[in-house]
């Protein structure tokens, strides 16, 4: 029997409570995290290795979210992003989504609510990989 | 005119707010006219009103009830929003939610805006009688902008506390050493040093007294500028700050708690540790080791030494870091610890868990003789003990050297090497029985702040051991690559409970389970057991500093033993439902109480996870919102009949906002009742059997005139308003009021309750003027049940469309547990019923729409009869198992209600 491949999964929001509060969580429920507050680190995270799943906040200091998934889909297509932000507008939820963004959560949100986009999100690349 | 239109639209109570997140900043009294579909459907009211008032010559000089009503309107919607914003942010704290402080600054931003339009609001209503409001909320207003400007906001506090006084609430004003100090001594009853904190407020009155934050300002900006390198930089503020004068209410506090330190110890000279004791100093802003301590400080020498501390927040090391790290200078607050000295024997530091090594279950112990200082930097070698976490704590290595010298204090102040007599040099410092010692309370204080631990000890001359320091150490960071799959470990435990009941405090421990069936079990708890109760009780506070867990049948996270649990921070889960039966005492389980889940079994590794993982209630974010809601959520204005229910009597935002609404219906009422303002707005007493006083007034239709145009009293057969009179029938219907006949099985259910109703629900204090303004097709009531008044608003229609109703409940004069428990039986009772409902807390707000209008009617009959059953329910449910039981007693009345 083959162990699983956990799910790989970024994070990055430039106030450090949002990885302090998510890691933990995400790390007790199996999955392999790794977490940036900085948007010019977790660049360069991205240009050494592909991430299952991307949880981005927007409105950031230095290069902005949307710079950063345009980015991070661009090297990796498969890569599912979650967009995370408190500045939650029609305009820029149409943007992410044209950006191919998976989903959209208005901060604040529940763990429960993150964990089960997530869930979703690894259904899809689940479904890709199968059709693939 | 386009203004008395959109007063009488019944929709600012109706139409969806926004969420609570940014984007709700609009001013709600200027919201954008409502929708075509809806104005179209008002047309009735709106003839009436233009019709009304329109060419009224009068109305000239008296402004229309339309227009007031407009503002009465407003007044309910604010307040509605503002209750549910402040309810929502309290929801934050309870750990399901994720936050941030663009959160906190919205929410306040927003709460601010709704709190100025009510204000503005009421003055629209009177002018210029409650122009004291303003006042109170400017200065609400500042605290909060200094709160989010991570200015502390000190004013309160004292330059001086004594560590008896201080607890963990106080950890800004005194810094985090200080605070945990204070903790080990005054909850664990360890021996910590005698002492006090000259806390951050003092040191913000040292800087403001000399002017020094100016100079301040202008050194750092040539540093930034690079005019200056940074030890220039720190070396002229330094020395600025040694020039300056300690202020004289600073001084006199100091030596007040100097000479009861005399006391306290009986020495008749003192010698003092000084210590810097800053917020953030350590944990997650990691400015450990960068500030100074001075030991064995002759009392005169205190005040120099004192600025020497404070001056240390200024090395060219920490004003690096804040730049690193987008402090601002002005952000830093240095609190200073003041001990008496500890005629330390020997000295050394326990890490509960080993740096190197954390996987193995192991603590550190380092020693050596006389004072902890050279230990702790490195400056002398020291005997290193490796110990077993578990009991009974075996050695697992040791490791003497020979310790050639020691610092000792010397006898006219200050300290100085001195070499170790040749007996003692090659001798172990520690004893088996002190390690034993060591190892058992380290642990008791790693469990009490749920981390792992740096903690630095002396033991004195008479053998006793004394804490001097404990902060958290941090080792999440550096080995996060050895914590990884927690979830696979996990997974082989067997899950015994999951998400049964709520979590009351946060944290995971494990144990072997102890029922306690009664209280003189207590006497027989062991140390590091898992407390499993039927009920939630506060006499469990004998063992909490014990107990690795908690977990009951029954309760509430905000009942009482819930309060204590988190003062001790043992992991509590409440409410299970059936925990005693799951359990048995003996046997091994480890609690995970924030997945809530209980496995079978000792998980090491889940422990040691928890205890690497940061408190998360304890981060900047937590405590924060936390400050900023006790500005904004607690309730002092509580009786409207007392002295200070006045405008300069408000001290949150929460007491001008139960303020306004209580004058806004007040003004109404005098308005129209009353004075008689308005001729062509009809208004009088509704007279029934009710020990309830409503004021009707009539908008359009509502009422039928009195032939004689006396239209004082009204009795219910005059009520034409549809929502109004379905209202009142459910109200009076038998049972309601309870102050009818019953049928036998009722009157059994009625009388085991009402034995216990208590003799305030019958005094008229919470009995003032209710009001109902109404039309034909309208009513909005205001009920006074409990501190807030209960509002309904409703709308028939032809189109069915357009009919609503919208519910509010909240407050009660009972405490929190109860009143929540009565949003509980209200949110089974609503929602049974078909009505959309929210429950934040004590909040209930209630919606449906869209029901044929025979279907409306039956709904607000149903809200009467709930309404009249509830008002004294907070003090009924006694215990959550109540709920179930009024809610079947609920149901069996409507039952007899509908079927006669």
């Amino acid at each position: 029997m083959t162990i699983p491949q956990k799910t790989s999964i970024l994070i990055l929001d430039d106030e450090p409570i949002v990885s302090k509060r998510l890691k933990p969580s995400l790390d007790k429920n199996g999955y392999e995290v790794e977490a940036f507050v900085r948007s010019i680190d977790a660049m360069s995270r991205i240009r050494e290795r592909d991430f299952d799943i991307i949880i981005t906040d927007l409105k950031m200091e230095g290069i902005n979210g949307m710079e950063f998934l345009t980015e991070a889909k661009r090297r990796s297509p498969s890569t599912e992003v979650i967009v995370i932000t408190g500045f939650a507008t029609m305009e820029t939820a149409k943007q992410s989504f044209s950006k191919g963004v998976f989903d959209f959560l208005a901060k604040p949100f529940k763990l429960g609510e993150i964990l089960e986009v997530i869930r979703k999100a690894e259904t899809k690349r689940r479904e890709k990989m199968a059709a693939a | 005119m386009v203004s008395i239109s959109k007063a009488y639209l019944p929709y600012p109570l109706m139409r969806d707010l926004p969420a609570a997140t940014g984007q709700g900043n609009r001013p709600v009294a200027d919201r954008p006219p409502v929708k075509d579909r809806s104005l179209r459907t008002m047309k009735n009211i709106l003839t009436w009103a233009n019709r009304t008032f329109h060419p009224e010559p009068k109305a000239a000089q008296r402004v229309p009830f339309a227009t007031l009503f407009g503002r009465f309107q407003n007044i309910l919607t604010l307040n509605n929003r503002s209750l549910e914003l402040i309810a929502e942010a309290n929801d934050k704290l309870g750990g399901h939610y994720v936050f941030d402080q663009q959160y906190i600054r919205s929410f306040c931003q927003e709460l601010r805006e709704l709190v100025d339009q009510l204000i503005y609001n009421l003055e629209g209503l009177a002018p210029q009688k409650y122009s004291g409001l303003f006042k109170v909320f400017r200065e609400i207003s500042y605290d909060i902008e200094e709160e989010m400007a991570s200015r502390l906001v000190i004013s309160g506090a004292d330059f001086v506390m004594p560590y008896e006084r201080i607890s963990r609430e106080h950890i800004s004003v005194v810094g985090g050493k200080n605070a945990r100090l204070a903790e080990m001594k005054n909850v664990l009853g360890l021996r910590v040093p005698a002492g006090f904190a000259i806390t951050a407020r003092s040191f913000q009155s040292f800087m403001e007294f000399n002017e020094l934050w100016p100079k301040v300002q202008a050194i750092t900006g040539e540093w930034h500028l690079n005019s200056l390198t940074g030890e220039q930089a720190s070396a002229k503020i330094m020395a600025l700050i040694s020039a300056a004068v300690v202020p004289l209410d600073v001084k006199k506090a100091v030596q007040t708690a100097l000479a009861q330190l005399h006391q306290l110890t009986g020495n008749k000279t003192l010698h003092l540790a000084v210590r810097s004791s800053a917020w953030g100093e350590d944990s997650e802003l990691s400015f450990a080791g960068q500030y100074k301590s001075m030991l064995n400080v002759a009392e005169e020498n205190l005040f120099h030494c004192y600025k020497e501390v404070i001056a240390s927040a200024f090395s060219p090391a920490a004003m690096e870091y804040r730049r690193q790290n987008g402090f601002g200078d002005q952000e830093m607050a240095m609190s200073v610890a003041c001990q008496a000295m500890i005629d330390a024997r020997l000295s050394g530091v326990i890490y509960t868990i080993s740096p190197t090594s954390p996987r193995q279950d192991d603590l550190m112990i380092s020693a050596a003789w006389g004072l902890g200082e050279p230990v702790v930097s490195g400056e002398i070698s020291a005997d290193q003990y490796t110990v077993s976490r578990k009991k009974p704590h075996k050695i697992s290595a040791v490791s003497l050297v020979r310790k050639e010298k020691q610092l000792i204090p010397q006898p006219e102040g200050g300290t100085m090497m001195q070499a170790v007599e040749d007996s003692r040099k090659s001798n172990a410092s520690l004893t088996n029985d002190q390690i034993s010692q060591l190892a058992t309370t380290a642990l008791e204080i790693e469990q009490f702040f749920r981390s792992h631990m740096d903690i630095e000890f002396s033991i004195d001359r008479q053998g006793e051991l004394v804490i001097l320091q404990a902060r958290p150490l941090n080792l999440a960071a550096q080995n996060s690559q050895q914590l990884c799959d927690i979830a696979a470990i996990v997974r082989k435990y067997p899950v015994l409970m999951k998400d049964k009941g709520v979590i009351a405090q946060k944290g995971i421990g494990a144990g072997k389970i102890f029922v306690v069936n009664n209280s003189a079990d207590l006497n027989y708890f062991p140390s590091g057991a898992i407390l499993v109760a039927r009920y939630a009780s506060p006499l469990y506070a004998k063992v909490m500093s014990k107990a690795r867990g908690i977990i009951t049948d029954v309760g509430s996270a905000t009942c009482h033993m819930a309060t204590i649990a988190r003062e001790f921070r043992v992991p509590t889960i409440v409410n299970t439902g059936n925990a005693t039966e799951v359990f048995t005492t003996g046997q091994d389980v480890t609690i995970d109480a924030e997945e809530n889940i209980v496995y079978g079994g000792t998980i090491d590794e889940l422990c040691f996870y928890g205890l690497t993982t940061e408190r998360i209630e304890e981060t900047y974010e937590y405590r924060l919102l936390r400050r900023v809601l006790k500005k904004i959520e607690p309730l002092f204005l509580v009786d409207p009949t007392e002295e200070n229910f006045t405008p300069e009597g408000c001290r949150s935002f929460h007491d001008i906002i139960r303020f306004v609404h209580e004058k806004a219906v007040e003004e109404l009422i005098n308005l129209h009742y009353t004075q008689q303002h308005d001729p062509l707005a009809l208004s009088g007493k509704l007279r029934w059997d009710l020990p309830l006083d409503m004021i009707l007034i009539d908008i359009g239709g509502g009422i039928i005139p009195a032939e004689t145009g006396g239209v004082m009293d009204i009795g219910i057969e005059r009520i034409t308003s549809i929502p109004m009179r379905a209202f009142v029938h459910g109200l009076s219907s038998p049972g309601a009021w309870n102050n009818e006949p019953l049928s036998v099985d009722m009157a059994s259910f009625m009388s085991s309750l009402t034995k216990t109703v208590p003799t305030e629900l019958a005094s008229p204090k919470y009995m003032g003027q209710n009001l109902a303004v109404i039309s034909k097709e309208y009513a909005n009531i205001s009920l006074r049940l409990g501190y807030h008044f209960s509002i309904i608003d409703a709308y028939v229609s032809d189109n069915q469309n357009d009919s609503y109703i919208y519910f509010r409940f909240a407050g009660g004069v009972s405490d929190l547990t109860r009143r929540s428990r009565r949003a509980r039986f209200l949110e089974k009772i609503l929602t049974e019923n078909d009505f959309m409902v929210e429950v934040h807390n004590d909040l209930v707000i209630a919606r449906i729409k869209q029901l044929p209008t025979r279907d409306i009617e039956a709904k607000i009959n149903f809200l009467g009869l709930l309404v009249g059953f509830t008002r004294q329910l907070d003090i009924l449910l006694i215990s959550d198992q109540h709920i179930n039981q009024f809610v079947s007693g609920f149901e069996m009345l409507v039952k007899k209600n509908t079927t006669e």
